[in-house]
């Protein structure tokens, strides 16, 4: 058989990613038939560059989750080694010993083969799993945390606001790479330090989960019983699992690899979304409604969390998106250092450095993953700014 | 540069239309207005918010932005149209030949820049002189608009000047290159009661001096009476009555006009025996106008099938001068019939004690190292100085007074974001004033609501109007069940005449008027015994104020609450309030009943204040005093009396008693409390300051 074309190899992909494009069509055509009675998402429908960001982040998110979840877009397995596909060119034929085609088995490798003789696209393809799986996530943890310190520092102000933007300073104020290394290196998670950190910055959602049900519902004991103590049951066994790794049940664990790069993330966002809550937080709290929640006694923590944080909702998800894409990268970066993951894993930024060793004589293994790494966070931004266009409370940070 | 010799109208607005542009339609904003300014004339455009009357403005400066177009019409400048000048062109006309007075003084102001050097920057770059001549010229200007010391001014900042001294200062770059038209969005409404009267006396007496041609935009009627030769009327985008002053305010024919006069409180009006009327039904919005007659539906004299027809054009009255009317019957209508009697309220009487103040103060403790709390000097800022009053059930007491009066902070203390210094607050004879609002019970938080000033900040902008109301009467222990509060909550925008349906809506999607409303409502939901309204009306357009200020008193009536007014608009104060206490810098210079206020012998600060107040009455004439200087910092108040800065009788006391000596509290009357050195024959030959001629 031949080499492929680059007319056909592009053409292949377009047929391989068909669930995909399925996918973003159907949400596509939900999205804009009702697109009027969306609220906040169907305003993104209004606006080309915001379709085109939503779409290029949709891509991504459905290329993962059928690649990576449901194994439906990829050509082969992503750990399978082929001894006669090492370092070669994009559309060469698959073949499994030297001269053999593979019975039943995909009949090109679409974006050739790395160093061990590994299908690139299935890796770029799986990879984009690995940044689903992690990316929103770290990000979401970084906004409990920095929600949940920042809204009292930035409504009681004094010395609790001093205290706390000076610890938020001192992390922003140290490289990021270098507090990565510091965290990653098998030293110092011998030491267990990052499950500690773990245990601190977990914490955080259940408190903050609390604190919300408790000031909306203390004046009706029952429902807040009930929330509260959902929150306290699951939170607690999620808990346990994720950060201890000693959950009851034994069901939730937590790759100690991935673990350390996920607190990682989680510790340097949640200094910049404290700084930005705080802000934020200092300019709403002399508005008239928050006064006229003072003036009915209200407590603290629910002029905090209802009455103030709905209202910075937007500049807040204007940067949970950017941050997403700041994730991507800060992954990447780790992987390309080959910290965190396991070796193997397919992430986006593992595969470019081990593509870069052949930078020279074979570009294809690097160029698709460091293409696909940039693009969720050129996505991301542009929809999320949309997003936040429009809003009853807009602000700029 | 030399310009021809031109005698016509300065200024030549012929049927303008403007749009905006939005990605779905095209808004008109501006419909078929014309206007022109003779020179040397001063023309007000009045109209409520969205009227397009700042739209105007900014079409004549040609400043529409991207998404705005001159649609239709032309707009001459000593007979050029601006419409078709080249950018260059209007370069060299803003600023130089037209220039313009926003809102916000602080925000028309570089923050970085001296404000000596962005005087000069005005004729250094139209006439390109020199830094030492722009340097005089400053300073010139600078001394014709009544600043003192005017070399130390063009050596500060922006941000080291007062509020009217900023304004002054916009005045005078406005002026440094002698322009021929002077345009003036809304100049003074930032500014206090008494800066306001020194600003507008400024303005006249400049534009009298420089022959200077004027557009003056406000919603204030009083403001353009004092100030300008002509009036245009505007109502939602297009003019509906041009003619001078006189013939406006005295002879209106424009059923838009005559609702606007019935709705604002003028000398006569009261809330019991002549009460307000307003302009039933809201303000169209750009994209909803009715066909024909914008005002049709809300118009008293509406006939279908001829005011719904068609477009209406502007119509002559014979007789006037160049006074045009926007209506079709104005032939037809009886211009003084009477007003339709009101539905007139029995005088609500006074109950027993609720609230009672004794010497209350707060004092607040500033450190001048605020980083570290400790080390430094204290200041302290007296907030509040001997607090004494009472207010009775369903009794309306009014707190006047100007920006840092100490209001506000007697708000707080009330409400208990704030303990008191020292003195009580007796509610129903309890002892209050040390306990903060969290350690309060229940019932006295609900006894004690507020309804604020801001109607777009009142409400928060991401719950539903219905749940709002909900969580007050969550916190305050009504209603068994979610079911039982919704009903209540539906009971509560009945009473506050809103349709049932807003429970259900976001508050954007209400007006600012229906938004005080649900403020309101939500103030009532504990059964409130005293509320404080902190200026609820001040920033909604005059025709809601009163359907607004109605409704209080409606629900006060009914509930026997018990009012504490705080506001700045004396008009309004004199008509719906029982009694008046008058505050300057935390300490209360006057107390009494609204007539033992209104009527000489005044505390000369309220005395200062009622002259300030424009009225929108021709036959109202008032003693002109204006006072010098802006209100004393409450870091750094005078010694002795707080007003004698800027007191006009200071020199009637004999020897150095009121910068020595804070003046005792005396009773005039009954009930009539002065804080004043003045002797009683001097107060007693204090005449009124407003006097209605006779008709």
């Amino acid at each position: 058989m031949d080499l492929l074309s680059w007319g056909e190899i592009i053409l292949r992909m377009f047929g391989r990613f068909m669930p995909v494009w399925i996918a973003l069509a159907v949400t596509f055509a939900l999205s804009i038939t009702f697109k009027r009675r969306l609220g906040l998402y169907g305003k993104l429908f209004d606006s080309p560059i915001g379709m085109v960001g939503f779409g290029l982040v949709m891509f991504w998110v459905f290329t993962g989750i059928l690649g990576g979840g449901f194994d439906m877009i990829l050509t082969h397995p992503v750990l399978e080694q082929s001894a006669s596909m090492k370092n070669k060119v994009p559309g060469t034929p698959y073949t499994k010993m030297m001269g053999e085609a593979a019975e039943g088995a995909y009949p090109y490798y679409l974006l050739g083969g790395d160093n061990l003789g590994r299908d690139v696209f299935s890796r770029m393809v799986v990879g984009s799993w690995e940044v689903i799986k992690i990316a929103p996530f770290a990000s979401l943890f970084a906004f409990m945390v920095g929600i949940t310190l920042g809204l009292p520092a930035g409504y009681y102000g004094g010395r609790l606001d001093t205290l706390l933007s000076f610890l938020a300073n001192l992390i922003l104020a140290f490289p990021v790479i270098l507090l990565f290394y510091l965290l990653v290196t098998p030293e110092i998670v011998l030491t267990g330090i990052p499950v500690y950190m773990a245990a601190v910055l977990f914490i955080f959602p259940i408190v903050f989960l609390v604190l919300l049900w408790n000031s909306r519902f203390h004046t009706q004991p029952k429902t807040r019983n009930i929330y509260v103590g959902i929150t306290l049951v699951v939170g607690l066994w999620l808990y346990s699992g994720i950060a201890w790794n000693a959950d009851p049940l034994g069901l939730i664990g937590f790759p100690p690899n991935l673990l350390v790069v996920f607190v990682a993330v989680v510790f340097v966002n949640s200094p910049t979304v404290f700084r930005i809550v705080r802000g934020l937080t200092m300019d709403i709290k002399t508005r008239d409604y928050v006064a006229a929640a003072q003036t009915r006694g209200e407590g603290t923590w629910y002029i905090m969390l209802w009455e103030i944080l709905p209202n910075v909702r937007g500049p807040l998800l204007v940067d949970f998106c950017l941050r997403i894409g700041y994730t991507t990268i800060l992954l990447g970066t780790l992987g390309f250092f080959g910290l965190g993951l396991s070796p193997e894993s397919p992430d986006w930024g593992s595969t470019i450095n081990e593509g870069r060793k052949l930078l020279s004589l074979y570009l294809h293994p690097a160029l698709p993953p460091a293409l696909r790494a940039a693009e969720p966070r050129s996505g991301a931004q542009p929809a999320g700014r949309r997003s936040a266009r429009g809003k009853p409370a807009r602000l700029s940070i | 540069m030399a310009e021809p010799d031109y005698d016509g109208p300065i200024l030549e607005i012929d049927n303008l239309s403007i749009s905006f542009f939005t990605r779905l339609r095209e808004i008109p904003a501006v419909m078929d207005f014309s206007v022109s300014v003779q020179p040397g004339e001063a023309v007000g455009l009045v109209g409520e918010s969205g009227c397009g009357k700042s739209t105007v403005a900014l079409g004549v400066m040609r400043d529409l932005g991207v998404n705005g177009r001159i649609v239709g019409g032309t707009i001459r400048f000593k007979g050029r149209d601006l419409g078709t000048m080249s950018a260059s062109e209007l370069r060299h006309i803003r600023g130089n030949e037209i220039a313009m007075i926003y809102q916000e003084p602080m925000a028309s102001l570089n923050p970085a820049m001296k404000v000596g050097r962005q005087l000069m920057e005005v004729p250094m770059i139209h006439e390109r002189v020199s830094e030492k001549e722009a340097r005089a010229r400053a300073l010139d200007v600078v001394n014709d608009v009544k600043l003192p010391d005017p070399e130390r001014i063009l050596d500060s900042y922006p941000h080291q000047l007062s509020g009217g001294q900023q304004q002054r200062i916009v005045i005078a770059m406005a002026l440094m290159s002698k322009p021929a038209l002077l345009i003036l969005d809304e100049p003074t409404t930032a500014l206090d009661v008494t800066v306001e009267a020194a600003v507008v006396d400024l303005v006249k007496g400049l534009g009298r001096k420089y022959g200077t041609s004027m557009l003056f935009i406000s919603h204030n009627l009083g403001l353009v009476l004092e100030t300008c030769d002509r009036i245009c009327v505007m109502y939602s985008g297009e003019a509906v009555e041009t003619g001078s002053i006189k013939d406006v305010f005295d002879k209106m024919q424009h059923p838009y006009t005559q609702a606007l006069f019935r709705s604002i409180p003028l000398p006569g009006t009261d809330k019991n025996a002549h009460p307000l009327k307003a302009i039933p039904g809201n303000f169209p919005l750009p994209d909803e106008r009715p066909p024909g007659c914008n005002f049709g539906p809300r118009c008293d004299y509406f006939q279908a099938g001829l005011c719904d027809a068609g477009d209406i054009p502007m119509a002559g009255i014979e007789g006037d001068d160049r006074h045009l009317t926007r209506c079709l019957r104005f032939a037809d209508i009886d211009w003084h019939a009477p007003v339709e009697a009101m539905a007139q309220h029995e005088a609500g009487k006074p109950g027993r004690v609720v609230l009672r103040m004794d010497r209350l103060r707060k004092y607040y403790e500033v450190a001048a190292n605020a980083l570290f709390g400790g080390g430094g000097a204290l200041k302290v800022v007296k907030a509040n100085e001997s607090l004494s009053f009472e207010a009775r059930e369903s009794e309306t007491l009014a707190i006047v007074g100007e920006s840092g009066c100490g209001k506000s902070t007697f708000a707080k203390v009330l409400m208990g974001l704030e303990t008191a210094t020292d003195g009580e607050i007796l509610l129903d004879g309890r002892n209050i004033e040390h306990i903060p609002i969290e350690k309060r019970d229940t019932q006295t938080v609900a006894d004690i609501q507020m309804v604020f000033q801001n109607p777009f900040d009142t409400l928060n902008p991401s719950m539903t109007v219905g749940r709002q109301i909900m969580r007050a009467l969550e916190v305050f222990g009504i209603g068994a069940s979610d079911q039982a509060r919704r009903d209540e909550m539906l009971r509560l925008l009945d009473i506050v005449k809103l349709p049932r349906e807003f429970g259900d809506r976001m508050p954007r999607q209400l007006s600012g008027g229906q938004k005080q409303r649900v403020g309101i409502a939500r103030a009532f939901a504990g059964g409130a015994r005293i509320v404080v309204a902190d200026e609820p009306v001040s920033a909604l357009d005059v025709s809601v104020q009163a359907a607004v200020t109605d409704l209080l008193m409606e629900i006060q009536r009914e509930h026997k609450t018990t009012l504490l007014f705080i506001s700045h608009d004396l008009s309004i104060v004199r008509y719906l309030s029982d009694r008046v206490m008058v505050m300057y810098l935390g300490h209360v210079v006057e107390l009494g009943t609204t007539d033992q206020v209104f009527s000489p012998p005044y505390h000369p600060y309220t005395e200062a204040l009622l002259s300030a107040v424009p009225i929108a009455d021709t036959s109202v004439q008032k003693t002109h005093i204006v006072l010098e200087g802006d209100v004393p910092s409450a870091m750094d108040p005078p010694p002795g009396c707080p007003f004698q800065t800027r007191c006009r009788w200071k020199s009637e006391v004999p020897g150095n008693l009121c910068e020595t000596e804070v003046p005792p509290q005396r009773d005039l009357a009954p009930g009539h409390q002065v804080k004043c050195h003045l002797s009683q024959e001097m107060l007693d030959r204090m005449e009124p300051v407003i006097r209605v001629a006779a008709e």
